[in-house]
Order: structure tokens, then C-alpha cells, then sequence
């Protein structure tokens, strides 16, 4: 279970005369539940993206906190990250390591014993259905199976919190099926708490449990995805959501 | 999580990472490995041809046939006589002609009859270092013949030559070979030092603004691995490849030397065992604050051209340092055992001249290179987690 409360950051950009101040994130909050995929929705720049890497602890929040099953962040950040499989935005792999070795690296240092890292990547693999790329090295590997051993490279510890962040950006249709497929029987088969951050309609429509939306780093409205139709007196998901994330006019604010 | 186990786990695998980057690896190895018995047998190639030369005792002249008494001392000497081609000047210009060329004039012996000086040419050209190294010796072959014809007047007068000479020079070369050869042995720590800087660069690079390049900073710090640990693990990594190529540079010295050309060189130059593990012992504290600092210039840059840039500082830093020892004419003093790699310079050319090294000598650049790699990897640790969402 994740639960991040009231988060805020501002970053300062440039020095002296030109330094501006950004809000990136003002006011967020998010539940997830286990078993549940959780979609964090919101247009480009809306403070997904930082809202994650606060919950990793890459950033820390100005003000409000997050805890992971329970436990703060604060007080141990290190046993919050050991809870959580991260894709994150930045998902780069070694390129003259095989698959098989990054993700076996990161099941190390995730502290999975030597006798289990290796099962872990076999299951991945095939619930991944990448066991053909597993020996080959990374360099000159597609987008769609940079992205399979990078999430790979994520649940190798099975963790009961997965956060993945845009993880459709750049596959292609059948690549993202595959992901959908793979997310939906984590959620099913093993209850994780999952955690989708995404600006993309149709992948929330088709997959989340609840929804977040989330505008200029605030949190702006909650529930299923019919609720929220609801709650914008639309019909359509895409209108119900411009309306909730620009306000009436549909126009940003 | 086990910090030991991180440590391990990244040691490995940058070091294996490292390993694989086989093109890198072998123009590391061309470079810093091969390259310093390269120089030292051209080195000795050259040395080798100035000896050569000075054994020959070869002496070209124009105009011999004017003076038989000179020719006649010549002989005596054991100088093999040669006649200057007929375009010797422009020759010598062009460094074409190895040898400086006396010039004897027309009217030479009737001068010596009439007990005037008769004027001897020696024509070289300072542009031309092969003719210019050879110009000592003739000089002092021509004075050696001034001296004998003078000698021969004033006992031709019933004088002792000896009130001629009212005193003499008995010269006394106390260099041992050791630290002759050391002269000629000077740049060896040059090169070996290069060695570890090239051997650390790469991985320094590759594990800090590499990481941050490729998008796999971000995932490797969402591991609840201490960030300390990374960092001590790449660390590791950077040191042990900076080392390796360090060791393996030292030692290409030891089969190098069969090839030297230089007789009286070779029986110098003694690089053997012993001399490459004192090498090796300097050169590991240096090797370990090196791939430190190297990662922490490294770590605030976004790629690993950048960081690349920004190292060519530290690199020329430590390329300028041997030459500090080079050009000092105070010899050596105090100071020079505190400055990174001019200690090790220092050091390194006091184990080529066999002079003796106190651990006092070693303590201060071991003090200065254990304190910069713990605050560089302070200061790696701290940015990581910074830079990573940058």
C-alpha cells in the first residue's frame, strides 16, 4: 500500500537576478490499495514524474509525507525502497551487459540470495515473454525489449508495491498489450499494489481500478473512471478528464 | 541490506562492465602499456648511435692534403680519416652530414715552419644535434696536436714543457651508474603515471556521468543499496583497472630492456623486480585518490563527454608534474614529497638512482592521497543522489 499526503516541491532554477522558483508539486495525495492498479493521470509537466521520484526518496518533499506499508519514508527510507519496484522514467540499461545481468545485478543489490535471483529472472521472463533476449547483450535492443528488461529489472525482488512510471512511451501496440497483460496478472494473481503513472486515456480506461488526476502538481480528483465521468457530468473519459484537469473551459489555467 | 554485499555486487559488475569495453581496453593498453619501453628503445637506439659514433673515431676533413703533420698526428691517434663530400657545407645545414668538418687551409705547414699559428676550420652547424655532439671530442683531438707541436718548440729550445702547465685537472666523476642512467631513465615515471590515469579515466567516466548519460543512475539509486556502498564499489572498480594497467606498464619494463640498443645503457638501466614493486607501491596511493577525484569532476557532468572536458585538467594537472622535477634546479626539496604525483615522480626517480627511501619519505604523499580519496568519495556519495534526478 501506498500512501503519499499533502506532498509539496519547489525547485529553484538559475542563480542570482535570474533565479525563478517553480511549484512542481503543490498539494499532492495519493492512496493505493494492493491488489489495485492505481493510475496517476495528468497532462505533461503536472508533477508526476517528481511526485515518483519522491517516493523513491531521489527528491525530497518540501512538506507532507509518504509511507510505504506502512512505514515513513523518513524514518527508513532504505527499507521503503527495498518495498518498491520502480520504473521509472529514466530507464536505462547497461548496454554491454546481457539482460540477464542487469537484472540479476539489481536482484543483488535488492538483496535477493544468489540461489533465487536466477529463478526470479527465469519467471520474468517468461511472464515477460522475453526469455529470447535473456543472453543477449542490452546494446542494440528495441524499445519494446529495453522496456521489458528494465521492468524486469524492477519486480526482480518481488516487491508488493510496483511504480511504473509512463512505462507505454514508445511501444508499439503489441508491446503494450504485452505490458497490460503483465500488469493485469501482477494485480490478479499476486495482489500487488500498483502504481501507473500515464497521460495517455485509453491505457487508464482500460486498466486502472482508480484513477488520480493531477494538474499543476495538485491533486485534483479521485475514483474510478465512471465516477469521474460522473463527477464532470461527461460521458466520454477524455472530456471528463479535460474538464477536471482545466476546469470547465477545458483550457489550461 | 548488506553493504558488503553491495559493494561486491557493483564491484564486479563494473569491472566486468569495464572489461567488456574491449576497444577502449586495447588503446588504454597501446598507449600506456606499450608506449614507455617504445620510447625507452628509441632512446636507446639514439644513444646507441652517439656511441657507435664516438668508438669509430672517425674525423672528416677538407683539405688534409695540406698538412701532413696534422695527418700525421691523426694517424697516431688511431683517426680514421675522411674527406668531406663536395657539398659538405650545405650537408651539414640540412643535417644531412653527421659529423663536424675541419677545414684545413692552403698554406697550413708553411705557416707551422715559420712558427706562425696556422688557422684550423671547424665548421659545424648548432642546428644539427648529430655533427654538434661530436664537436668536444674533435676539439680537443685539434687542442691534444697544438699541445704536442707546442711541447716540441720548447724542447727544441732545451725548456721543459712543463713550465707550460702550471697546474692540472684531475677529474672526478662521482656519479654512480645507477644515477647516470637515471638521466636518461627520467621520463619513466612519466610514463608509468600516464598509464594509471589512462587505465582509471574510462571506468571513472563510465560509472559516474556514463550512468547519469545512459538513465541508469535513477533505477540503481531506487535500490535500497547505501549510496556509500555504490560509490566505494565503482571505486573499487575504477582503482583495481587503474591499477592493473599501472602493473602491467611497470613490468613491460623489465622484458623492454633486452631490447635496449645501448650497451653501456643496458648495463645501466636496471629495472628488474624489486624496482617495479617500489613502482607499484607508489604508484597505488596515487592511483587510488586519482580514480576518486577523476569520478567526483566526473559525477556533476551529464555526459560522459562532458566529464571527459572537464578531467582534462586533473590529466594535465598530473602530466605537468614530472616536469617540475625536470626543470628544478634546487634539486629536490621538502616540499616535493607532499604534492601528489611530484612525490611519486620524486620517489619513483630515487628508486632508478638507488638512492635510499625512508618511510618518512613515502608517509606524506600516502597521508595526502588517503585523505583526497575519502573526501572525493564523500563528495561522489552526497551528488549522486542529487545529480540523479537532474
Amino acid at each position: 500500500m501506498i500512501a503519499m499526503d499533502d506532498l509539496r516541491k519547489q525547485f529553484t532554477t538559475g542563480r542570482g537576478r535570474s533565479a525563478r522558483t517553480v511549484m512542481a508539486v503543490d498539494g499532492m495525495t495519493l492512496h493505493a490499495q494492493d491488489g489495485a492498479i492505481t493510475g496517476l493521470l495528468g497532462p505533461n509537466g503536472a508533477g508526476k514524474t517528481t511526485s515518483l521520484r519522491m517516493l523513491v526518496g531521489l527528491v525530497t518533499p518540501d512538506s507532507g509525507s509518504i509511507a510505504v506499508d506502512g512505514i515513513d519514508m523518513r524514518d527508513d527510507p532504505q527499507a521503503v525502497r527495498a518495498r518498491l519496484g520502480v520504473l521509472s522514467d529514466a530507464r536505462g540499461l547497461y548496454p554491454r551487459l546481457t539482460a540477464r545481468e542487469n537484472i540479476v545485478y539489481h536482484g543483488r543489490l535488492h538483496g535477493v540470495p544468489d540461489d533465487e535471483v536466477q529463478a526470479r529472472c527465469e519467471h520474468l521472463a517468461r511472464l515477460l515473454e522475453m526469455e529470447a533476449l535473456l543472453d543477449r547483450r542490452a546494446e542494440g535492443f528495441s524499445q519494446g525489449e529495453r522496456m521489458k528488461t528494465a521492468l524486469a529489472r524492477a519486480l526482480v525482488h518481488d516487491p508488493d508495491n510496483i511504480v511504473l512510471d509512463e512505462p507505454t512511451n514508445g511501444l508499439d501496440v503489441v508491446a503494450t498489450r504485452a505490458l497490460r497483460e503483465a500488469l493485469r496478472v501482477l494485480r490478479d494473481e499476486t495482489g500487488k499494489c500498483i502504481v501507473f503513472s500515464t497521460h495517455i486515456m485509453q491505457e487508464v480506461e482500460r486498466l486502472c481500478d482508480r484513477v488520480v488526476v493531477v494538474s499543476h502538481g495538485r491533486h485534483v480528483a479521485d475514483g474510478t473512471v465512471a465516477s469521474l465521468c460522473e463527477q464532470a457530468g461527461c460521458t466520454d473519459f477524455e472530456d471528463a478528464f479535460v474538464r477536471l484537469a482545466f476546469g470547465p473551459e477545458g483550457t489550461p489555467q | 541490506m548488506n553493504n558488503w554485499r553491495a559493494m561486491g555486487t557493483v564491484f564486479v559488475k563494473e569491472l566486468k562492465d569495464a572489461l567488456r569495453d574491449r576497444r577502449t581496453l586495447m588503446v588504454v593498453f597501446i598507449t600506456s602499456v606499450a608506449m614507455g619501453p617504445l620510447v625507452l628503445v628509441l632512446l636507446s637506439t639514439l644513444v646507441g648511435k652517439f656511441e657507435k659514433r664516438a668508438e669509430a673515431r672517425e674525423i672528416v676533413t677538407v683539405g688534409l692534403d695540406n698538412a701532413p703533420t696534422l695527418r700525421n698526428y691523426l694517424e697516431r691517434q688511431t683517426y680514421v680519416i675522411k674527406s668531406a663530400p663536395a657539398d659538405w657545407e650545405a650537408r651539414l645545414k640540412d643535417s644531412k652530414l653527421g659529423d663536424p668538418v675541419v677545414v684545413i687551409p692552403g698554406d697550413f705547414e708553411d705557416a707551422l715552419a715559420h712558427g706562425e699559428p696556422p688557422r684550423i676550420g671547424l665548421v659545424y652547424s648548432s642546428a644539427n644535434q648529430r655533427a654538434q655532439s661530436g664537436v668536444g671530442t674533435i676539439v680537443q683531438l685539434l687542442q691534444g696536436f697544438d699541445q704536442e707541436q707546442g711541447a716540441l718548440r720548447l724542447i727544441a729550445r732545451g725548456v721543459s714543457p712543463s713550465v707550460m702547465s702550471v697546474s692540472r685537472i684531475d677529474e672526478h666523476d662521482i656519479a654512480d651508474n645507477a644515477s647516470r642512467a637515471a638521466q636518461l631513465t627520467g621520463m619513466l615515471p612519466y610514463f608509468v603515471m600516464m598509464a594509471v590515469v589512462y587505465g582509471a579515466l574510462n571506468a571513472a567516466l563510465d560509472t559516474t556521468a556514463g550512468e547519469r548519460e545512459r538513465g541508469s543512475l535513477e533505477p540503481l539509486l531506487a535500490t535500497p543499496a547505501a549510496r556509500g556502498a555504490l560509490v566505494i564499489g565503482k571505486w573499487g572498480a575504477v582503482f583495481s583497472l587503474g591499477l592493473l594497467i599501472a602493473v602491467l606498464s611497470c613490468l613491460s619494463f623489465i622484458p623492454a630492456q633486452s631490447l635496449l640498443r645501448s650497451e653501456s645503457l643496458a648495463a645501466l638501466f636496471r629495472f628488474g623486480w624489486v624496482e617495479a614493486a617500489w613502482f607499484i607501491g607508489l604508484l597505488a596511493p596515487l592511483a587510488a585518490a586519482l580514480s576518486a577525484l577523476m569520478m567526483a569532476i566526473a559525477i556533476r557532468c551529464k555526459t560522459a563527454k562532458e566529464a571527459q572536458a572537464n578531467n582534462v585538467v586533473l590529466t594535465l594537472a598530473i602530466s605537468t608534474m614530472p616536469l617540475v622535477s625536470l626543470f628544478n634546479q634546487e634539486g629536490e626539496t621538502a616540499w616535493n614529497l607532499w604534492v601528489p604525483a611530484l612525490a611519486q615522480t620524486t620517489l619513483m626517480n630515487r628508486v632508478l638512482k638507488n638512492a635510499p627511501i625512508s618511510p618518512l619519505d613515502v608517509l606524506p604523499s600516502l597521508f595526502i592521497c588517503i585523505v583526497l580519496t575519502i573526501a572525493a568519495l564523500t563528495f561522489v556519495s552526497r551528488q549522486l543522489t542529487k545529480r540523479a534526478a537532474q
